[in-house]
């Protein structure tokens, strides 16, 4: 695959990632200005057809997802039977499919908030493509709860929806708690990944060369001009839905490990499912990110502004999660051993070495074994080792949650104790489900800037009028909109 | 303000408000606290208005506050007024919801037409169910019934009190009370009866002569074509008087029947007769005649004995007078206090009586006898005299030895209380032995009591089979009528009965279904089924009984008297042929016919004891060497044993049964080769693999089967179960499992000895218990860890001295564990109001694992059938189910059942995760499910600590059970699926159906409610009656009025129900006694059902043995002990 033609050739990458304390690295690489990240970023959208990779990646995902409409139906039309679950486990892919993607989700918010409002600039290359990638896992995630009950088309009855019979949700039921926890999370996930677009729609606006992308693009730029006024309301609205995002972050993945650790089942009835969920979900959203940007940033064209540091910095957040959720594998199992109680210990004793051991050790090495090659610098700037990685992180942490869910198998009494496993029907909608996430990310990566522009040049030198080399695109710390960068739209129609 | 008058008022009233509540003018002249009241009231009055008070006519704050306690949805709706925000809120919703709802809300319903009576017949009333005695016959035995009928359609049938088999007067907690009690095979009937499958019309096929009769298809015929062809042809056999006729029946016991037999004969002298029954009871018969001369029939008490030895004998369950015998049995189990009987059994399976045993003593099943021989030496050396045996005590201190020293000191130490009993696979020999046996201890008359045996001197049914099967190849049959029984399938291997069939000019068989005989008869004939003919049925005690039809007959058909009657020229019907020997034979007036009929038994019809059973001089013509065959042999030895469900196959076309988990087994749809670890290794055969089996030498038959491996059989002994692998059984019944028949031979009919070899290939059994963990050295270790905290037990020395010392009844020594005080996360229901509690207790010593709870259960509520598929991928439905646990290693292990339903948790962890509250507490306190609610999420499955709850995965009502693998969209109702094989079968399968309960759709969890349709029915009962003879209180529902599926069938009655607000009720004595626990109490679900712990009365002078070892060890255990 050939890299895009772009206005002019990119420089071979310079390296940042050296470790210098006393030269700051620069954030992006290749000698861009205002105009030439602009170019860079809109080539990928403005470029008359994309890549033929694009094309086959996104009939293969298109071809997926109506597969998994085609296994949704069968489903509706069929019974829950198609799937594996029993009882005992009477949850199985769906409900493993949904934690998985709901836990992809929280890199993209922690990446576009907490990172935000740490002041950590080099968020900006990422932050937008994770944000999408939230929103896009969210919806993935959001189907499974639907369509894995019993009679779908009673779903909305989760909702609390005024109607006729008077009839509410059971408030007491983390179920129900998912839904508004989930439901939160997209909502403001999304609004927060939208308005942080609206200045970049007004450059594709601006530089549209159809009427249909004029019409379009103006729309949803909501009438953006970069005025002074608009900056500061932006930032200001920013700054808030961040500040609303963060909490989400902790509290959603909290919340359905909440659906585990409130039944009273061995082996899912334990208190440190909150944090070692967030802590989870963060790790499988950052190799997440990774999977998906280290092909865009080939394909696209974009290595000078998704540089190696971005990538080393986000394998270092893995290596740290990485070993939380190994820190509470190894506590997992010695609260089981110190409770005393024959059915905890028996649980996890059983995980490890029962008839789901196969998951159990797929999980810890992909999880807690894999990362650690992260100590070594050679390992973090690696692009196929990273890129390996980050596949087998995500494979791990689906087994994660299997293994979480399979728990079910032997429970108290023995007697009842079942196996699960997954029919084909389960395996086609896990596969469908990526075809769900990548035609929508795909799409993504076609219409919709999949850098942040505006804030990619508040980092860039020139935007620091009076400090060579010390970005300066910082919303959050200035109070007015005076001394804000150069509007990049604007500025590239001063171009 | 009651003083106000209305029409006084009326010119007060003016102005309407503007939601049509009347408004009070101020200043009307009203008596002053009235008008204080309305001087709330803001609005005008006028026009008509009427009024209930004047607080509400003023909407006093009072008022208010009533009416928005009284309705409280109301309160913003109506009493603030509307505003057209909120209007639009309500209906966007509901617009919203319209849309939401479109696939349920356009759902086509099919266009019926109904006819509802113009005048409704006398004395009916519609919904309310019919109780009619009645009675059925199995295998020649009498069982007694009341079968429940809803507008003319029987749904569930029960056992009838009165019966002296299936009720009598049981006492618990001190209580006595009478109980009619049933088996699995009985509560099934109603699903047999209502079986599409049942054939509905005549066949006729024509074979050529002397072929195989096979791959003919033949001609539908009408009764009346039938009919027609009979009538000239018996007639024309009159003159021969019936010579080369031959009528083969199944045994029955009908006395009406007998009667008919005896006026077909007269006509027919020369016609043979023949009886055949797979199951028989011959070697008993025969030694009894051995032993007294002539065949007494022993007539056992096992509620005085306080020793019971079993020798490969099924008493407990595979008997003919079974249910009596556990209702006895549990009698002194039930309560440790006063008193235990001593259970040992000496066997080579495991049968359900075994594994109820104190001490059990595996031996291969030729051995019994010797056994036996054993310890009635060792009973002559102990000076119990009488029994005749010579030469000395051996002096070994083998097991065996050690385990007949111990029973022998037990037998003498208590004679006259004591009951040796040998089951039908032993013998004649043996039965001759034990007769004199208890002869001897003193024990006839106290615990054993002879009657007559009717018609002993008939042929044994082995030698009937061989004798007219021998006939038929001579050629020297020309008629042969089939009445009931199945041959063909079921008959001996070397009798080749459908190679004898080959050598019959004219063949007709009468039965229930189109069966493997049908098939090579020139007619088939469809029977009658006895919910449906008229006739008797005597027990096995000589109780008469009538067989009242209770619904018309589905499709036609004949009964067996009915054909007799038919062939004879008898122009009689069901009725007057029952009515004719009635009326010859037991006299009596109208009354006494009538009574006969209500109560379900005829009065005095038990038959007297004999008392000049004495057992004769039989001993000097024994020579002991030929006693058994077998007894020196070696190798692998075969026993066939009845299944506990389908019995020897006729019931292989009934849902229920096949899918019922044979009690030791625990699986379902198929037979296996029980053997235990220790055959399984010297075979090199572990779950799933197959064996060839092989009898008679190098050219016998052989058959290829799955094993399956079960603790505690003997050495070298398998088991395996007839009556599968049927092929024209019907669209259930067929190809399940391997037909175990092809290895009986006439000179084999119980055990032999046979050739085993691993086989190729493997066969996956549907099991339910253990699913895929049986191998895992984990699971099964923490199977024993846990398990003295789930099934509690102790030995009754160990229960008695810690009862004395104040401690738990299962504290054990040598465990203590304490556990944090038990704190609720949530407000915890305290059910103060509520007028009842209803709750559950199931004694584990009463308890002895047959299974006809879960059938009995499964015809209440309408549970659904789901195929050996399904039960394999762990979704079997049944509401309640019988675990069933090992104990100890398994060379030595014992083994506890333990009846697990919803356990009805005051605290259910199920209704706090449920987020559209489709399962609540109901004011009795039971955790009910609103079928109509769920949606289907299953999390309360997931945190079902007893995992009791059912998920409708499919619509099993439509699904077809047989069907493998992934279902085809059910876009068409599988009515059409059906068609060919039986049109109309969910029509007929509807019929069915218990009226009073929901038949749960797809995608809705389900689970045991406690009866609540029966509890409700109680209620509505109790308020009928309240209301005519009202005045007199309240009244309560008298205790045991209220009886659920399971606890009515049960045999020993170990599960009791009722309200634990009645002190004094049996449930709540229960659960005050000694032994009762909570499962998983640790979990605070405060479960409304109460287990009482199992106390087993071992031998202290078998303590040490292993096989009474495993139960004293680690009792009590874990949870043994909660402050």
């Amino acid at each position: 695959m050939t890299s895009i033609p772009i206005d002019r050739p990119l420089a071979v990458p310079a390296d940042n990632t050296y470790d210098d304390p006393t030269r700051r690295a620069p954030l992006i690489v290749g000698g861009h200005d205002f105009a030439s990240l602009t170019d860079a970023v809109c080539a990928v959208i403005e470029r008359p057809r994309p890549p033929r990779a694009w094309y086959i990646a996104f009939g293969i995902s298109v071809l997926t997802l109506t597969m998994l409409g085609a296994m949704i139906g069968y489903l509706i039309l069929t019974g829950t039977g198609v799937w594996g679950i029993n009882i005992p486990v009477a949850w199985g892919f769906a409900i493993v499919n949904f934690v998985f993607w709901v836990g992809i989700g929280h890199a993209g918010t922690l990446i576009s908030a907490i990172l935000f409002l740490l002041r950590q600039k080099w968020r900006t290359s990422i932050n937008r493509a994770a944000e999408a990638m939230t929103i896009f896992a969210v919806i993935c995630a959001g189907m499974f709860p639907g369509i894995h009950i019993g009679r779908v088309w009673l779903s909305y009855w989760m909702f609390p929806i005024p109607n006729q019979m008077e009839l509410w949700p059971q408030f007491r039921s983390p179920l129900l708690w998912d839904v508004f926890a989930v439901g939160t999370y997209f909502t403001v996930s999304l609004l927060f990944w939208y308005v942080g677009m609206i200045p970049d729609l007004a450059t594709l606006r601006d530089r549209a060369t159809t009427r249909t992308r004029q019409m379009v693009y103006g729309i949803f730029s909501l009438g953006w001009r970069g005025a002074n006024r608009h900056w500061h309301v932006y930032e200001r609205a920013y700054l808030i839905l961040a500040a609303l995002a963060t909490p989400l972050v902790l509290s959603v993945h909290s919340v359905v490990s909440f659906d585990f650790a409130v039944a009273q089942l061995p082996g899912w009835h334990t208190t440190i499912f909150p944090p070692y969920f967030v802590a989870g979900a963060i790790f499988s959203g950052f190799a997440m990110v990774q999977t998906l940007v280290i092909p865009a940033r080939q394909f696209f064209g974009l290595r000078d502004i998704i540089t190696m540091r971005h990538l080393e910095n986000m394998n270092k957040i893995i290596l740290v999660t990485g070993s939380m959720v190994g820190y509470a594998y190894a506590i997992e199992f010695f609260i089981s051993w110190y409770s005393g109680n024959v059915f905890e210990s028996f649980a996890f004793i059983n995980r490890a070495f029962g008839p789901y051991w196969w998951a159990y050790w797929i999980m810890v090495s992909c999880n807690v074994l894999s990362p650690q090659i992260f100590w070594f610098k050679w390992a973090r700037t690696s692009i196929p080792i990273m890129f390996v990685v980050s596949i087998l992180v995500n494979i791990g942490m689906w087994f994660e949650r299997f293994v979480i869910v399979t728990t079910l198998s032997s429970d108290f009494l023995p007697t009842s104790w079942g196996y699960y496993t997954p029919t084909i029907i389960d395996i086609l909608t896990l596969i469908g489900s990526f075809g769900l996430f990548f035609t929508l990310f795909l799409l993504f990566c076609r219409f919709i800037p999949f850098i942040a522009m505006a804030e990619v040049k508040g980092v860039l030198p020139q935007a620091h009028a009076h400090g060579a080399g010390t970005p300066g695109f910082q919303p959050g710390r200035q109070g007015s909109g005076a001394e804000s960068p150069t509007s990049p739209a604007r500025g590239k129609e001063h171009h | 303000m009651p003083s106000m008058n209305g029409t006084a008022q009326k010119s007060a009233l003016g102005a309407t408000g503007k939601l049509g509540l009347p408004v009070v003018d101020q200043h009307s002249a009203l008596e002053p606290r009235a008008s204080e009241a309305l001087a709330h009231g803001t609005r005008k009055l006028s026009g008509k208005e009427y009024w209930r008070s004047l607080e509400e006519y003023s909407q006093t704050p009072e008022f208010m506050e009533l009416v928005e306690r009284e309705f409280p949805a109301l309160l913003e709706d109506v009493i603030t007024p509307q505003n057209r925000r909120s209007f639009l809120k309500l209906m966007g919703a509901s617009l919203a919801l319209a849309g939401f709802g479109l696939a349920s809300g356009c759902r086509r319903w099919p266009d019926e037409k109904i006819a509802p009576f113009a005048h409704r017949p006398e004395g009916y009333v519609p919904g309310t169910s019919v109780p009619f005695a009645t009675s059925w016959d199995l295998g020649g035995y009498g069982r007694g019934l009341i079968a429940k009928s809803y507008d003319g359609r029987p749904i569930k049938l029960e056992g009838n009190e009165l019966h002296p088999i299936n009720g009598g007067r049981v006492t618990v907690a001190g209580q006595e009370f009478a109980a009619g009690t049933t088996d699995a095979i009985t509560q099934a009937q109603i699903l047999s009866f209502y079986d599409p499958e049942r054939s509905r019309h005549p066949q006729e096929r024509q074979f050529e002569a002397g072929t195989e009769r096979v791959g003919v298809l033949g001609a539908p015929r009408t009764m009346d074509e039938f009919k027609a062809w009979a009538r000239p042809y018996f007639d024309a056999m009159a003159n021969s008087r019936g010579s080369g006729l031959a009528i083969l029946t199944g045994a029955s016991s009908s006395p009406s029947f007998a009667d008919m037999k005896r006026r077909f004969a007269a006509k027919f002298p020369s016609a043979a007769w023949y009886e055949w029954e797979p199951i028989s009871r011959d070697n008993e018969i025969a030694g009894a005649e051995l032993a007294f001369g002539r065949a007494f029939r022993p007539q056992y008490n096992f509620a005085n004995a306080d020793v019971i030895v079993a020798l490969d004998s099924d008493f407990l369950l595979s008997h003919p007078a079974a249910l009596k015998h556990a209702r006895d049995f549990a009698s002194r189990r039930r309560d440790p206090q006063r008193g235990m009987s001593r259970l040992y059994a000496i066997e080579g399976t495991l049968s359900v009586t075994g594994s109820n045993a104190d001490h059990r003593l595996a031996v291969n099943t030729r051995y019994v006898g010797a056994v036996a021989f054993r310890l009635a030496t060792h009973l002559d050396a102990s000076g119990v005299a009488g029994i005749g045996t010579t030469g000395g005590v051996e002096d070994r201190t083998d097991e065996i030895s050690l385990f007949i020293q111990a029973l022998g000191a037990d037998l003498v130490a208590s004679q006259g209380r004591s009951i040796i009993v040998a089951g039908p696979r032993q013998p004649a020999e043996i039965h001759a032995l034990v007769h004199a046996m208890n002869a001897a201890l003193g024990n006839v008359g106290q615990t054993v009591s002879y009657t007559i045996e009717p018609e002993y001197e008939r042929q044994p049914h082995a030698d009937s089979i061989r004798a007219l099967a021998d006939a038929m190849h001579d050629g020297s049959v020309q008629t042969l009528l089939i009445m009931g029984c199945n041959p063909v399938y079921d008959a001996p291997d070397d009798v080749n009965f459908p190679d004898a069939m080959m050598g019959v000019p004219t063949s007709i068989h009468l039965s229930l279904y189109d069966d493997e005989t049908s098939a090579k008869c020139n007619w088939h004939v469809p029977a009658q089924h006895f919910l449906e003919e008229w006739g008797t049925t005597r027990a096995w005690d000589g109780t008469i009984a009538p067989i009242q039809p209770i619904i018309e007959p589905l499709y036609g058909g004949l009964s067996w008297s009915d054909m007799l009657a038919l062939a004879a020229g008898d122009a009689s019907d069901g009725y007057q042929i029952v009515r004719r020997w009635f009326d010859e034979e037991i006299g009596g007036d109208e009354a006494v016919w009538r009574t006969m009929l209500h109560d379900g038994v005829l009065v005095n019809s038990v038959w007297p004891v004999e008392e000049s059973a004495a057992v004769g001089d039989w001993w000097s013509d024994i020579d002991i060497r030929s006693l058994s065959r077998g007894w020196a042999g070696s190798g692998y030895e075969l026993i066939f044993a009845q299944s506990a469900s389908i019995y020897d196959g006729r019931f292989a076309n009934n849902g229920w049964l096949q899918e019922m988990p044979d009690p030791i087994g625990k699986f379902c749809w198929d037979n296996a080769a029980y053997m235990n670890p220790a055959t399984a290794e010297k075979l090199g055969v572990g779950a799933h693999d197959m064996v060839h089996l092989g009898v008679g030498g190098a050219n016998g038959p052989t058959l290829k089967m799955p094993v399956h491996i079960v603790p505690m059989l003997a050495d070298d002994s398998i088991t395996v179960h007839l009556g599968y692998g049927r092929w024209r059984a019907g669209h259930i019944g067929d190809g399940v499992g391997f037909n175990t028949f092809v290895l009986r031979t006439t000179d084999a009919m119980h055990f032999t000895s046979a050739v085993v070899e691993k086989a190729e290939g493997s066969h996956a059994l549907a099991t339910v218990q253990d699913h895929h963990s049986m191998d895992a050295r984990t699971t099964r270790e923490s199977t024993q860890e846990r398990l003295p905290q789930i099934v509690r037990e102790a030995t009754l020395a160990q229960f008695l001295d810690n009862l004395e010392h104040g401690a738990g009844a299962f504290h054990d020594p040598a465990h203590h564990e304490h556990h944090l005080p038990i704190v609720s996360l949530w407000r915890e229901e305290k059910f103060e109001g509520a007028d009842h509690h209803w709750a559950m207790a199931i004694d584990l010593n009463s308890c002895i694992g047959c299974s006809a709870c879960m059938i009995a259960c499964q015809a209440e509520n309408n549970v659904p059938v789901v195929g050996k598929d399904q039960v394999m991928r762990g979704r079997e439905m049944h509401w309640i189910r019988v675990d069933r646990y090992f104990r100890g290693d398994p060379d030595h292990a014992d083994i506890a059942f333990q009846p697990v339903t919803c356990q009805q948790c005051e605290n259910a962890p199920c209704e706090q995760v449920c987020p559209v509250a489709a399962t609540t507490h109901d004011a009795g306190g039971l955790n009910v499910m609103i079928y109509n609610r769920c949606v289907g999420t299953r999390y309360c499955s997931n945190n079902c600590p007893y995992k009791v709850r059912r998920f409708n995965f499919y619509d099993w009502h439509v699904e077809d059970p047989r069907k493998d693998g992934l279902k085809a969209p059910s876009l068409t109702i599988p009515d059409a699926a059906h068609a060919g094989a039986f049109e109309g079968g969910n029509a007929v399968k509807k019929l069915g159906m218990n009226p009073e309960v929901t038949v749960r759709s797809r995608g809705v969890m389900e689970k045991c409610s406690f009866c609540l349709q029966r509890i409700n029915q109680a209620k509505i009962d109790l308020k009928n009656q309240w209301m005519t003879d009202r005045g007199n209180g309240w009244p309560r529902i008298p205790d045991g009025e209220i009886t659920p599926a399971c606890a009515g069938a049960c045999p020993t009655q170990a599960i009791i129900f009722g309200d634990l607000k009645d002190p004094n009720s049996r449930v709540s004595l229960l659960h005050r006694d000694a032994r009762a626990y909570s499962l998983l109490e640790e979990l605070n679900t405060k479960p409304r059902n109460k287990f009482l712990g199992k106390v087993r009365n071992t031998n202290d002078a078998l303590s040490a043995h292993p096989a009474g070892a495993g139960s004293t060890g680690d009792t009590g255990g874990a949870g043994g002990e909660v402050h």
